[in-house]
């Protein structure tokens, strides 16, 4: 069981919350995705999204870009590389844990 | 949101976004037809007086260069095909069918590379199997030509199955097992080289075009019944 709670506590915390866990998810399976699908994919509110991306951002895990389509504003995420990795190495973390539990 | 989501979900409904709108289906269609109608052109204009004469014209100016620029013209007529059928993709869903639900930029090869080798290995494989017969004697030479389309179509079929499972959509997976098994009738019928390219081709045109529009009908009907409450 302390092998467990050694896995688990070795958790990127960051990730590791729901809301910024399903960001990272949708952002590690496309290039770059909008402001708007983020919203309807992950099924957060504008504010908490808003929250999380800038979280996500400060860690150097996502980039933010801002700019216009037509006259709207349209805001753009993207994984960095470290944030590919970070999410590659903790669905690894997350799936090796989930087989042990499983034993 | 308090409970851990389902990170597999999320990423396959990520990826499948790009093709739940059935507008790559119509893309994959057009570039068939494209091919299709390369095959046709070089079997009919091949005859015609005017392009004789400007095969011909070609050759007097460029000497053996001419053949490359025949080719590059079919290059040429095939990308801006390719840009402008993504232009197209790009200006529909932004005014109409990702509007209101966003833009998503895929990743560059939604095909892993495994299958792009194995489907590679499969065109092969069915050249080597056709040459082999040859040399048994159990085949004549046209056997082998139309056995180039034939593999072609085998190795498309597999990589719309790799495509369809590892993004999850069963439509490509029925597609690319009917197309790749009908491939194979076409190492039956009477056809010339030139003959089967364009019924290879303009099968799968036809096939993926209907599916294309099928689902693009799903995806609008959609969006009508949310904008309309």
């Amino acid at each position: 069981m302390a092998d467990e709670y050694k896995q688990i506590t070795n958790f990127d915390r960051l990730i590791h919350e729901p809301s910024r866990l399903a960001i990272m998810a949708v952002l590690s399976a496309c290039e770059s995705a909008d402001f708007t699908f983020l919203l309807n994919a992950t099924g957060l509110s504008k504010g908490n999204l808003s929250a999380h991306l800038s979280k996500l951002r400060d860690a150097g895990y996502v980039n933010i870009t801002k700019g216009f389509k037509g006259n709207y504003p349209h805001t753009t995420c993207a994984l960095t590389k470290d944030g590919r990795r970070a999410f590659d190495a903790y669905r690894k973390q997350y799936l090796a844990l989930a087989q042990h539990l499983k034993k | 949101m308090t409970t851990q989501p389902d990170i597999d979900a999320l990423i396959r409904k990520t990826r499948q976004y790009e093709f739940v709108d059935g507008l790559r289906d119509l893309q994959m269609a057009a570039i068939m037809a494209l091919l299709g109608a390369f095959a046709w052109f070089s079997l009919t204009l091949a005859g015609m007086h005017w392009y004789v004469q400007l095969i011909l014209y070609l050759k007097d100016t460029f000497g053996s260069w001419a053949r490359w620029i025949n080719g590059l013209v079919y290059l040429l007529i095939l990308f801006a095909v390719l840009g402008g059928s993504l232009w197209i993709m790009r200006v529909v869903r932004r005014k109409w069918l990702w509007r209101e639900s966003g833009w998503v930029k895929p990743v560059r090869w939604q095909v892993p590379r495994r299958i792009t080798v194995l489907s590679a290995v499969i065109m092969l494989g069915g050249v080597v199997l056709g040459l082999i017969l040859l040399s048994t004697g159990k085949v004549d030479k046209s056997f082998v030509l139309r056995m180039l389309w034939t593999a072609t179509g085998w190795g498309f079929g597999y990589t719309l199955i790799g495509m369809g499972r590892e993004i999850g959509l069963r439509r490509y997976i029925w597609l690319g097992a009917n197309g790749g098994l009908a491939s194979t009738i076409l190492l039956f019928l009477p056809l010339t080289f030139g003959q089967t390219a364009i019924v290879l081709n303009g099968a799968w045109a036809l096939a993926l075009g209907i599916s294309g529009v099928i689902v693009l009908h799903r995806a609008s009907t959609a969006i009508r019944q949310a904008n309309h409450g």
